[in-house]
């Protein structure tokens, strides 16, 4: 379905410090997968999401999805059908418009914003369900702002904002990191129950190997730009931390640490 | 008072571009004056002011456009997009003054003065408000009652558009323009259309300004983005507690609050060419004291 075709990316172009991170990099993603991405600082994680969502864009190669070749698409046209929610909480929605406005937004996702009313009170109750799913008491405030939230509740909103209109990709991008250990693991849960109901392909980068091994039916790897493990099925069924801390340690003492 | 509710429109179109979008417009300065000598020029061709004011809003929003475009599409940063435009209208102004005169543009030395003569059709010299007395004592009461209609009406259309899906889209982009991204909207583009909107209200306040001063001179647009930042800075710190109270009547209170100090000050016998000292001094103490107010917010 999601197609890195020979990557290259290269930072600080032209410099002396140019550094090229991907060099002819192949990757590939198929419909229905759960992904979790590991792998060290500057390995290459979020500058893969960062080139699958257009943020950035690769100095070679294509990227093809479903068929067709995003490269050269913008990244607010690819949020058409891939979702993201970042590691800040803030990124994901609004601090100064209500958690009712929030939504109302993100309903209208893919659709004109003209000069119809913004909020439409019949939706009310469906954004409440929504927010029951999260069971963090949301659903009574809706006409609260968001900035007035906690850093869990932020990310189930985004979390739950990601999911409101259909989509084909989501991209989880570290989005437990900055939350307590309590809120990351009933994050990380929801997540795993949006995934599973709506059956959609997600690719999700994590520092927790916990995290990467218990959820998702793929397991990956990076270091310095490239998959150095890839694990699905069985073989990922019997993956555990363990084995992945060996791998990590491994790296580590050939870089130097 | 009727100066406090023609700026009050300009303060407006500060309350999108610096509230709501956090871009701090500098090309106001340009299209207050492109306002007043668009809505100049029509009235003393003769032309009813309603559709010279708009014609005025819709110049503004042009230029506004061109700010925006600057600043999305070329990457220039804000304020330098916002002196590129007032800088390149004060030429289009004075080119227009010319023309609007009658005259051929020769280059330099040109008159750049369009005059409202007092027998030409402004606001207040038309229907409805002929039907008012002309002053009730000291007050011109048909400036002010026409000022304050346009103003209200203004301030009702732009709560109406901040509710639909358009505007509440300007308030995503203004405080996170990833959520714009990730809505499938290019959040430049929202930009552009509030710095139109932002500037196109400018150029209505221009509009009035011309209008109630009877001409529309190259002085005319300096000082504006203190005037227009200074009153939405006013009125959201001393009425932002009030729940009930919809930002743009905090600002339009705001604009009235910072021309009644204004008007304090020349009637205490203070020169007018203290006045834009004066413009400064009141919007420093209002920048301090938003800060004060913010910082305080944060602690409780």
């Amino acid at each position: 379905m999601l197609e890195l075709q020979n990557i290259t990316k290269k930072f600080m172009k032209g410099t002396p410090d140019e550094a090229t991170l991907f060099d002819n990099f192949c990757f590939s993603v198929e419909k229905g997968e759960f992904v979790s991405v590991v792998g060290s600082n500057g390995s290459g994680k979020t500058t893969m999401l960062n080139l699958i969502c257009g943020t950035y864009r690769p100095d070679g190669g294509h990227i093809v999805f479903e068929g067709k070749d995003i490269t050269a698409m913008p990244e607010h046209r690819r949020a058409a059908f891939i979702g993201r929610v970042f590691q800040d909480p803030k990124a994901g929605t609004c601090s100064n418009l209500t958690i009712l406005e929030n939504m109302a937004l993100a309903d209208n996702k893919n659709k004109p914003f003209g000069l119809g009313r913004a909020v439409n009170k019949k939706r009310l109750d469906v954004y409440r369900t929504l927010l029951e799913r999260c069971d963090m008491g949301m659903e009574n405030r809706l006409q609260t702002k968001v900035g007035a939230l906690s850093g869990g509740q932020r990310q189930a909103l985004a979390l739950v904002i990601a999911n409101m209109t259909e989509l084909k990709l989501l991209i989880l991008d570290e989005h437990t990191a900055a939350l307590d250990p309590k809120s990351s693991e009933r994050i990380m849960e929801l997540t795993d129950r949006f995934v599973k109901d709506s059956g959609i392909t997600a690719i999700m980068v994590t520092h927790n190997l916990r995290f990467a091994v218990e959820y998702g039916s793929r397991l990956v790897m990076m270091h310095q730009g490239k998959a150095i493990l890839d694990k699905a099925g069985e073989e990922k069924k019997n993956a555990s931390v363990d084995d992945l801390l060996t791998v990590f340690n491994s790296i580590s003492i050939e870089l130097g640490n | 008072m009727e100066d406090g509710f023609m700026y009050a429109i300009l303060a407006m179109g500060f309350y999108i571009t610096f509230t709501i979008l956090d871009f701090p417009d500098l090309s106001v300065e340009g299209t207050v004056l492109t306002g007043g000598v668009v809505c100049a020029i029509m009235i003393e061709a003769g032309i009813t002011p309603y559709l010279a004011m708009i014609a005025a809003f819709l110049a503004g929003c042009i230029a506004g456009s061109v700010t925006g475009i600057l600043h999305v599409k070329l990457g220039i940063r804000p304020l330098l997009s916002g002196i590129l435009v007032s800088t390149a209208l004060i030429t289009v102004n004075l080119v227009g003054a010319v023309v609007g005169n009658g005259g051929s543009f020769s280059g330099d030395g040109a008159l750049s003065n369009v005059t409202i003569s007092r027998s030409s059709p402004a606001l207040f010299r038309v229907f409805p408000f002929t039907l008012l007395p002309e002053t009730v004592g000291q007050v011109n009461l048909r400036q002010l009652v026409s000022f304050f209609v346009i103003a209200l009406l203004v301030k009702l259309l732009l709560d109406a558009y901040l509710k639909t899906k358009s505007g509440l889209l300007l308030f995503a982009t203004g405080d996170n323009a990833q959520f714009t991204t990730m809505l499938a909207k290019n959040p430049g583009t929202s930009k552009i259309l509030g710095l139109a909107l932002g500037n196109g209200l400018a150029a209505l306040s221009g509009a009035l300004i011309a209008q109630s001063r009877g001409n529309a001179n190259q002085g005319m647009g300096l000082g504006m983005v203190v005037i227009g930042i200074a009153s939405v800075i006013i009125g959201l710190s001393v009425f932002g507690k009030l729940r009930f109270m919809k930002p743009t009547t905090m600002v339009i209170l705001g604009s009235v609050i910072y021309q009644a100090c204004l008007g304090i000050a020349s009637i205490l016998g203070v020169p007018s060419a203290y006045n834009k000292l004066i413009m400064a001094l009141l919007f420093t103490i209002a920048l301090v004291l938003s800060g004060r107010l913010n910082r305080k917010k944060q602690e409780v």
